[in-house]
This record gives C-alpha cells, sequence and structure tokens, in this order.
C-alpha cells in the first residue's frame, strides 16, 4: 500500500491540489461577495436582500467544492496523470453535473418560494392562494431539474415530456370551466378591488359581505344570512359595486318582519253622527286604527292620499266640510297610542254635535261601516348587522314591512316609537339618526316617498 | 308584484300544510264565481295548499228558486212560497246525501249549497260561508231563512262592508280579484281587438261606450242604454252591450229580449251574446272601449270593474255593492246614482280625454295594489289561518 502510495503520489496529489485550491478560491470569492452583498443590502431597503443572501451563501461554497471535484476529476484523466480510466471519469462528471443541478434547483425554488411568501401577502392574497403558488413553483423546478438529469445521464427524456404535456392538456381540458375563474380570482387578488369585509352588489341582483375570495368561487353572505357562492369569473364579467369596509356592527341584528291584516267586520253600522259616535265609543282600539290607517295601505300610490276614513264619510256621505276638515287635520302622528285618537275623534264629533251642527242621516247605503284589522305578523328573510347591511334590505322589503315597522309598531303594538328608530338608537348607538327617523312624518308620505326619505338618511349618515 | 309578494305567500301556505281547503259551490262553468274558483283552487294548489272544489247537484226548479234567492238578497223584490222554501230543503237534503264533505276546512260559496252546514255539529271541522252576493239590503224572508244556516258557519266572508249583518260569528271583508294574466286580462296586440271588432261588425269611427255583464235585470241594461241615448244628444258615439248567460241563470233569456226591444234599430247600439269562454272576445271588447261602464242597481261585488280600471279605461259605476272599493270617487273612476248621474258622468269623460286618461291611470295602480289575483289568494290564505288564531294579532 505504501509503495503503491510513493509510485503515484503525483496523480493523487494533483487532483486534491486542485479540489483544495477550488475551495481555497471559493471561499476568497464568497468572502468577496458577501462583503458586495453587505454593502448592497446596506444600500438597498429591499426587504428581501437578507434571504437573498443568506441563502446564496452557503450554496457558493457546494459551487466551488463541485468546481474542485471536476477539474480533480479531469486532472486525474489527464493521460500524463492517467489515474482514472475513462469510463470512471465520464461517471464522475455525471455525478457532478447531477449534484449541481440539483443545488441550483433547490436554490432557485427556496428564493421563489421566499420571494412569493414575501409579496403575496402584500397583494392580499389568501393563505389558499400563496400555497397554490408555492406548489406550482416547486412542481414545476422539480421537473425541470428532474429533466435535466436524466438528460446529463442519457435516459431518453422526451417520452417523458411527451407524458408530461398529454398530462398538462387533460389537466387543462378537466379545469376548462374552473381556469376562467382561476385566472379571474388572479386577477381579483392583483387588482384588490374586492375585498374580505366588504359590501358588493352585482348588476345580477346578488348581494351582500365577502365573506371569503377563494380561488375559483367568492363567498358572500346575503341578506338573509345565507352563503352566496359567486364564480371568480363573474365578478369580472359583470358590473359590481363595491359599497367597501363594513360599518359598524349592531349589538343585536335587525330582523326584518312584514305585516299583512284581513279585515273583520263588526256588522255596526252608522247612519248619523250620533250613531257614529256612540258605536266608537264601544268599539276597540284596532277598529280605531283599522279606520285612521288602512287608507295607507290601500291608496299608497296616489298624492295626495285620501284623509282617514271618518273624515272621507262624514265629507261625501254626510256632507259636513266642516266637520270633515276637521277629522282630516287629526295629526295622527301625534299620538303616543290608540286611545288618545280614539279619544280626540269622539271629542271633535260630540263637540260638533254640542253645536247643533249635523243631525243628517246618509242615504241607505251609505252608511258608515265599522270593521277592525287583525294583523298577521310574518317573518321575512332580511336580516340586517350594520347600516349598510339595513338600507340595502330596506330597498327591497315590501310595502307591508315598512309599514309595519313604521306605523304598527309605533302605535298599534304601542312601542311609541317605530322600530328603525329604536334599533338604530339602541344596538347600533347612532342617536342622533335614529331620533331623525323618528321624526320623520310617515303620514306626510306615500309608502314608497317614506321608504325613500329613509333611505336618503341612511345613504348620507353612511357616507 | 314582486317577490317578497309571492314569498309571503308561499310562507302563509306552508303554515297550511296538511289541511284540505274543500270548496263547495253550485256551477263549474259560468258567473263570476266559478271564474274566481276556477283560477284561484289552481294557484293555491301551485302553493302547496291541498285546496279542491265540489258542485251541488239541482234540478232547473232547484235553480230557479235559488235564482230568486239571489234576487231576493239583492234586495229585488220576489214572490218565494212554501213550497220553494221546501224545494231548497230538500235540494239541500239531497246533496248531503251525495257529497262527501272531506276537507279540514269547508268553504261553500253563496246561499245554494249554504244548508251542507247542517251536517257541522256531526262532522265537525271549521266551515266558512263565502257570500258574493249583496245582502246589504236583502229581502227579510229569505235572509232570515237562510240566517239559521249562516250562523252555524265558523266565519262568514263578504265582499264589501255594507254586506255585513250583525252576527254572532266574525265576518270577514275579502273582495274579489282579477287575474292579469287570464285571456280576459292579458294585454293583446291591436290586430286582436280590431278582429274582434270587425266579427261584430262595430266601427271605429266614434268613442265606444261598453258594458260587459250578463242579460239581468240587476246589470240595469235597460239603464244603460237610457243613458246613452242621453249622452247621445250632445255627442255622437257607440254603445256595446257584451253579455253572456250563466248555467244557474234561467232568467238571462227574457232580460236580453227586453233590451233588444229597448235598442230596437238604434245602429249604434251593439247588444252581443258571447258565448262562455270568449275571454279574449271580451278583453278586446273593454280595450277597444273608450269608457266602461257598469250600471248595476245590485252587485256582488262588480269584477268587471277591476277589469275595465286594469286596462287603464275610465270607469263610470253605480255606487253599489263592492264598486265604492274599486272606483274612489273623482280618484279612479266616477260613482253614479241614476241614469241621469251616469250620463253626465260619460259626457264630462267624453269631452276632457285628459281626466279620462288620469282616472283610467289611477285606475289601474288601484287594481294592481288592491284586486288582483295574488292579494285574494293572501286574504283566503289569512283566513283560513285566522281560524286557529281568534286574537287581532297573529304572529306566525
Amino acid at each position: 500500500m505504501i509503495q503503491w502510495l510513493i509510485d503515484n503520489w503525483l496523480k493523487i496529489a494533483i487532483p486534491v491540489l486542485a479540489l483544495l485550491a477550488c475551495f481555497v478560491v471559493g471561499l476568497w470569492v464568497r468572502r468577496i461577495i458577501d462583503r458586495v452583498f453587505e454593502r448592497w443590502t446596506v444600500r438597498t431597503k429591499w426587504e428581501g436582500s437578507q434571504f437573498v443572501v443568506k441563502t446564496t451563501r452557503r450554496s457558493f461554497l457546494y459551487w466551488f467544492l463541485l468546481l474542485g471535484a471536476f477539474i480533480a476529476i479531469e486532472v486525474a484523466a489527464l493521460p500524463a496523470v492517467s489515474a482514472l480510466p475513462p469510463k470512471a471519469e465520464s461517471i464522475g462528471v455525471k455525478v457532478i453535473g447531477s449534484l449541481f443541478i440539483l443545488s441550483l434547483g433547490w436554490l432557485v425554488i427556496i428564493l421563489s418560494e421566499q420571494l412569493l411568501k414575501l409579496y403575496l401577502p402584500k397583494l392580499k392574497a389568501t393563505q389558499s392562494t400563496i400555497t397554490l403558488a408555492v406548489n406550482v413553483i416547486r412542481i414545476t423546478f422539480i421537473v425541470i431539474g428532474a429533466l435535466i438529469v436524466l438528460q446529463i445521464w442519457g435516459v431518453p427524456t422526451n417520452p417523458i415530456l411527451i407524458l408530461i404535456v398529454v398530462v398538462a392538456i387533460a389537466a387543462a381540458l378537466a379545469l376548462r370551466n374552473a381556469a376562467p375563474n382561476l385566472f379571474a380570482g388572479f386577477q381579483l387578488s392583483a387588482a384588490q378591488q374586492i375585498k374580505v369585509g366588504d359590501y358588493i352588489k352585482l348588476e345580477t341582483g346578488e348581494e351582500g359581505h365577502v365573506t371569503e375570495i377563494g380561488w375559483s368561487n367568492t363567498h358572500i353572505r346575503g341578506l338573509d344570512e345565507s352563503t352566496i357562492v359567486i364564480p371568480n369569473s363573474r365578478l369580472l364579467q359583470h358590473t359590481v359595486i363595491n359599497y367597501g369596509y363594513p360599518l359598524k356592527k349592531a349589538k343585536e341584528p335587525f330582523y326584518f318582519h312584514s305585516r299583512t291584516h284581513l279585515t273583520e267586520l263588526t256588522g255596526f253600522k252608522a247612519r248619523n253622527l250620533q250613531e257614529l259616535v256612540d258605536i266608537l265609543k264601544k268599539m276597540p282600539d284596532t277598529a280605531i286604527y283599522y279606520h285612521t290607517h288602512h287608507f295607507l295601505e290601500q291608496h299608497h300610490y296616489l298624492t295626495p292620499e285620501p284623509s282617514n276614513d271618518f273624515a272621507v264619510w262624514v265629507n261625501d256621505a254626510l256632507g259636513d266640510e266642516v266637520l270633515g276638515e276637521r277629522l282630516a287635520s287629526i295629526d295622527t302622528f301625534a299620538f303616543p297610542n290608540l286611545e288618545a285618537l280614539k279619544e280626540r275623534l269622539i271629542g271633535i264629533i260630540e263637540e260638533h254635535l254640542s253645536k247643533g251642527s249635523n243631525f243628517r242621516e246618509v242615504m241607505p247605503g251609505r252608511e258608515f261601516h265599522f270593521a277592525k284589522s287583525v294583523s298577521v305578523i310574518l317573518p321575512t328573510p332580511y336580516v340586517a348587522h350594520d347600516l349598510r347591511e339595513f338600507v340595502e334590505a330596506l330597498r327591497k322589503i315590501s310595502l307591508g314591512s315598512l309599514y309595519f315597522h313604521i306605523f304598527e309598531s309605533r302605535l298599534r303594538l304601542g312601542k311609541g316609537l317605530n322600530d328603525f328608530s329604536i334599533w338604530i338608537k339602541d344596538s347600533l348607538g347612532e342617536t342622533e339618526l335614529g331620533e331623525e327617523i323618528a321624526r320623520l312624518d310617515p303620514y306626510t308620505y306615500t309608502l314608497e316617498g317614506l321608504r325613500s326619505a329613509l333611505i336618503q338618511l341612511i345613504e348620507k349618515r353612511i357616507k | 308584484v314582486g317577490k317578497s309578494t309571492i314569498e309571503e305567500l308561499r310562507l302563509l301556505a306552508a303554515k297550511l300544510s296538511g289541511k284540505v281547503i274543500q270548496n263547495i259551490n253550485s256551477t263549474f262553468v259560468g258567473g263570476g264565481v266559478a271564474e274566481i274558483l276556477s283560477r284561484m283552487v289552481p294557484l293555491l294548489q301551485q302553493l302547496g295548499v291541498d285546496a279542491r272544489w265540489n258542485v251541488i247537484k239541482g234540478s232547473d226548479e232547484f235553480f230557479q228558486v235559488t235564482k230568486k234567492f239571489h234576487n231576493a238578497l239583492h234586495g229585488r223584490q220576489e214572490r218565494i212560497s212554501a213550497k220553494d222554501f221546501e224545494l231548497f230543503l230538500e235540494t239541500t237534503q239531497k246533496n248531503l246525501e251525495e257529497i262527501e264533505l272531506y276537507g279540514d276546512i269547508i268553504f261553500v260559496h253563496d246561499p245554494q249549497p249554504s244548508g251542507l252546514v247542517t251536517r257541522k255539529k256531526e262532522l265537525g271541522k271549521k266551515w266558512i260561508w263565502r257570500c258574493h252576493i249583496d245582502v246589504s239590503h236583502p229581502n227579510e224572508e229569505v235572509w232570515n231563512f237562510l240566517q239559521p244556516f249562516v250562523i252555524q258557519y265558523d266565519a262568514a266572508v263578504f265582499s264589501a262592508p255594507g254586506f255585513s249583518h250583525e252576527l254572532p260569528i266574525r265576518q270577514f271583508l275579502i273582495s274579489p280579484s282579477i287575474d292579469p294574466l287570464s285571456d280576459k286580462n292579458k294585454e293583446l296586440p291591436q290586430e286582436t281587438i280590431d278582429t274582434v271588432l270587425e266579427k261584430y261588425g262595430i266601427p271605429k269611427d266614434k268613442p265606444i261606450i261598453t258594458q260587459v255583464s250578463r242579460f239581468d235585470y240587476l246589470k240595469d241594461p235597460v239603464g244603460v242604454i237610457q243613458a246613452f241615448e242621453l249622452v247621445r244628444k250632445s255627442i255622437d258615439c257607440r254603445l256595446v252591450f257584451a253579455g253572456g248567460t250563466a248555467t244557474d241563470d234561467p232568467e238571462s233569456d227574457k232580460v236580453l229580449a227586453e233590451v233588444r226591444e229597448k235598442a230596437g234599430n238604434n245602429s249604434d247600439i251593439h247588444i252581443l251574446l258571447i258565448p262562455p269562454g270568449s275571454d279574449i272576445e271580451i278583453n278586446a271588447l273593454q280595450r277597444a272601449s273608450t269608457i266602461i261602464v257598469q250600471k248595476s242597481l245590485s252587485e256582488g261585488f262588480g269584477l268587471t270593474v277591476s277589469e275595465a280600471l286594469w286596462k287603464a279605461k275610465p270607469v263610470v259605476a253605480s255606487a253599489v255593492g263592492g264598486i265604492p272599493l274599486q272606483v274612489k270617487n273623482k280618484f279612479t273612476g266616477l260613482l253614479s246614482h241614476g241614469v241621469p248621474g251616469t250620463a253626465y258622468a260619460l259626457r264630462q269623460l267624453l269631452t276632457n280625454p285628459e281626466y279620462a286618461r288620469w282616472l283610467g291611470e289611477n285606475g289601474r295602480e288601484h287594481i294592481r295594489y288592491n284586486f288582483l289575483i295574488t292579494r285574494h289568494i293572501r286574504d283566503y290564505l289569512l283566513l283560513f289561518l285566522s281560524l286557529d288564531h281568534p286574537g287581532d294579532v297573529i304572529r306566525l
């Protein structure tokens, strides 16, 4: 063994020296590069500079070692040295080439991942988006690296390339419907026009708060608290109104109800003022409510609306315009409850009778028929957690719902204030807006006019 | 009518799940009740309500008696003998033996089948009497005969407030309605309208005044011709009186003959006997008209007024029955109380087309919100639900 070393020391020493020389040069080059990078990181304020330096630092040493090994093999294979047979040289070069490609691939993958993780969150990409992008990068470079390594070892890569192309085409075909949504998802992430928490409204009618933006779909919570899944491509193809970030959340959500009614006839009828006032005294509050309110729903499209039933009857059937005017001018809005309203009606008629003003009887068929309303209160799908949801629901609810929360709850259910004002003040803490709505006299509007006035007040507050 | 209305109907219908609503009347064809039921029952079924429809059987004599009852309840003088009442009771008894009363809610329409309620004590269930007739000033004899039946029901339903009486049962107001998508009310192309006018030989050279109603004394066809003749003294125009007959109305041929006689040879008066089912023709005649008149002496409700208003036509109608509910005087049409008043209102509209147009447009809106079939279905659903909820506020 010793004799063999003595005989061949030159053949061993030359490659080893070449390897060591390369290692030393590598250390020296890395030092220079370190200084250059150090100056660069100080000069530039790019936040990615640190990890670029850290990641590439170790790789330089590996690459110089590989370079040294390559030179050593080539030197050992020289005819003058002839320390390696040609076959061993060929294998050695291939191993070194493979190691270099794997090392380079690993570096590219690490750098790409770091860059994606640095920049995608800034684009408000979701975690799923980041994970997908990292995986795509990994797979791409691993495949490229593997193909080069196979090429180095002389393995034919054409069949593998064809296989990859076929798989890619099959995947593209399978995902052809999803593809537009995926691209749209990228665009949405990049453009940041829609973000989680925004309130959006599509021209196709869907609306609500954005709860999740995924690769292919965006999820929104509708006004009925249902989750609506919208393909991302639709968000790009259609006009979308984005009202922006959510507003202050209410302590309790507002559940919209609707109200409809059935008219119950009492069978009582009045032919003159005395009978009217006598029966009026016996009538329940629901009859007072009916005769002072039902025209609001029945003739809500008319401006000006006809007056309450008592005024219309006194005017048209009895022909007493003076009393008709007095009854028509009763400001229903000023009364906190139906009992007080009833007393006022009775008071006006009795005062009129005490003056001996009207003892006429109406023609047969024109009697005043007392009725009362049976209210049926129904849930609606609409729920509001903030003012944006509230105002959007307000645009959609039926007139029966609007009527219930404004008129019926205040007077018939005896709350003294409309439901909207109560919620806006107590649950949202928007005292000023709540009082502004409470001051609105709903009896001076048509129902659609009232809806518009409420929407304007709330929109003004939101802005 | 909007999504919210349909959602509301579905919600109400769902609350009636498992209940069978059995409608009973006297005829499947002809007249307002059959027309309403033929629309209403399928729509209730579409909403998931198990609504069904049966008719009672009766001889021609029975229907002659019930026609007399009908007229008497409307306030007309009729000679009704003890034999007539007996025939009514006998036919009721026969029907009680034959008809199967299977509904959870038995919904009886008009006086003809009203006596079926005598089985209520035995069967239980909820019973509703739906009165489509103007009983505001009924013949006392007939009303007293029917009232013992009526008060056995759980509730009675009337078409106008004036029809109610002091009764020991709950009474509800439910107005009838029109179906805007039916042949009688849907939009028509001008060619169809022209074809119908041509078919009946009605030239378009003058304003057309039209009354659509059965040949029935209560529709006052002679009064319509009298009012028309008063108008014609100063304004050149045509009158179209288009009517049909119903299987339960044996009197209509006699009325038609009288109307023809009154019209005489006046080429501007067109008396048209329209066969049942000619809804598109009725629609076309209404749409071709300048003014629609409904000069009834008494009305169950007067749906032809709603049909005319839905077509945005100015309407002159008598202030009877349910007509004042549809025509808010000077807002959605003009109300009249006699032949001269009708003629005066017609002249006003013929000479003020802008005013006539404004009334017609208001009228259409009034019908849209208050007299379309969706409102009617809602009221019926509420009625069925209210039977189990005696209070004034029902939370569903």
